[in-house]
């Protein structure tokens, strides 16, 4: 990040490598479309090619501020295009699902870490994980889910924070590497 | 037992909808100020966050387009040529003398300690700095520009001290290059700007021309090569006529 920084294009680009795949499946599971799902990676990345002092290494890895930013800027895209109607990633065939060829060490733990977290999501209780999809991945305020959900907003917020540490234990408290 | 901030029972209730993007925009400045003051929320977040940070591996993996990539690279490496123009301590301090940037740069980057804070605001991919604009409430107006490009639908909203080219439904420059802004004034060449620039993928961008344009008789469009030209190499795709 220090080259990125520096205005260094081949560090920047290892950067886009290593974290593009997933800033891409993180955008195109929010938004539904391949287009806007380009349009956030791409606004994404440009702002991290900007603002690379912003990184604090004692904050996380670089994938976590990574996907943290394709994530708020995939909430800003939903909030502003009112792309809620699409949902669920299907104008495009299952031919896009990534089928990945390799089976590194480090695709092998990204399996393995991804089916922990699926689980970890799966054995919620069925509101505690609703909240939680539809906020993470619908870009969704707990203010319109209280609304859609006819749900006090103080439960919604509840079911929020209940579905988090139950997640968390699950994980066995950070054990999962976002490097 | 973690001490607590001021308006701690307001805001408790509030952690996990914090982490997962959910606090609705009024509430998120506020929320972000009783963190600063309350250690409890912010033990909350951080072993909290592990959950919510999590949650981007349970995506099924989808491959991004080649084509994505490409039009990263081809906007980032032009703003990395400006930054070697600028000279090579463009994002530190200025400590000696500043050196003067070469070429058509020179005046527009006045000194390299602001180089990268110019880049960043004057090379626009897709409208980052359209944004800053839009709170301008000077008085503005528009004028809608010629364009070469079939289809697309480009203005010019002119405020006092800095203008914006909108463009809908443009094609991306050609591979390999990025548009260029030019600022034409009467009986003269056109003059290079350093805002370079590329589409976002559904055509539209928001571009921002610095300055005032008193006295300019066109804000025009060229595509050229990484890094810009010192006198445009093609004919104007865009055409704003300013008077």
């Amino acid at each position: 990040m220090q080259l990125v920084r520096r205005g260094h294009a081949p560090a920047f680009e290892v950067i886009y490598e290593r974290h593009s795949q997933a800033a891409f499946s993180l955008a195109y599971r929010m938004a539904g479309t391949r287009g806007v799902a380009e349009d956030v990676v791409q606004d994404a990345f440009l702002n991290i090619w900007r603002s690379g002092a912003r990184y604090e290494r004692t904050r996380g890895s670089v994938r976590t501020w990574v996907l943290g930013i394709v994530h708020h800027r995939a909430i800003d895209a939903l909030r502003r295009s009112f792309v809620h109607e699409r949902r669920r990633a299907s104008d495009e065939g299952i031919e896009e699902r990534l089928e990945t060829g390799e089976r590194t060490d480090v695709e092998a733990a990204r399996r393995e870490e991804a089916g922990s977290v699926r689980a970890a999501l799966g054995h919620l209780p069925s509101e505690q994980s609703q909240v939680i999809e539809l906020a993470y991945f619908g870009g969704f305020t707990h203010t319109e889910i209280a609304a859609m959900l006819d749900t006090p907003v103080g439960t919604v917020k509840g079911r929020m924070r209940l579905g988090l540490e139950k997640m968390r234990h699950a994980l066995g408290g950070g054990q999962v590497s976002l490097g | 037992m973690t001490a607590t901030g001021p308006d701690h029972e307001r805001w408790a209730d509030a952690v996990g909808s914090y982490l997962l993007g959910a606090l609705p925009p009024e509430e998120r400045e506020g929320f972000a100020a009783h963190l600063d003051a309350c250690p409890a929320c912010r033990r909350d977040v951080e072993e909290l966050g592990i959950a919510a940070d999590a949650l981007p591996l349970s995506v099924p993996p989808v491959a991004p387009p080649a084509a994505l990539k490409d039009r990263i690279m081809t906007v980032v490496e032009s703003e990395a040529e400006l930054l070697a123009a600028a000279g090579r301590g463009a994002d530190e301090p200025a400590r000696a003398p500043a050196r003067r940037p070469r070429g058509f740069l020179a005046g527009w980057l006045p000194r390299p300690g602001v180089a990268l804070a110019c880049a960043a605001v004057l090379l626009v991919a897709g409208g980052v700095a359209g944004a800053l604009l839009a709170a301008a409430g000077d008085d503005a107006r528009t004028v809608v520009a010629d364009t070469r490009a079939p289809g697309a639908q480009v203005r010019l909203e002119i405020h006092d001290d800095a203008s914006t080219l909108v463009a809908r439904d443009m094609p991306a420059p050609p591979g390999g290059r990025i548009y260029q802004v030019w600022i034409k004034r009467p009986g003269r060449d056109p003059e290079p700007t350093s805002v370079l620039w590329s589409t976002r993928r559904d055509g539209s961008a928001e571009v921002a021309v610095p300055g005032s344009l008193d006295g300019v008789e066109a804000v025009l469009v060229t595509d050229e090569p990484q890094g810009g030209s010192d006198a445009p190499t093609t004919e104007p795709v865009i055409t704003a006529e300013t008077a």
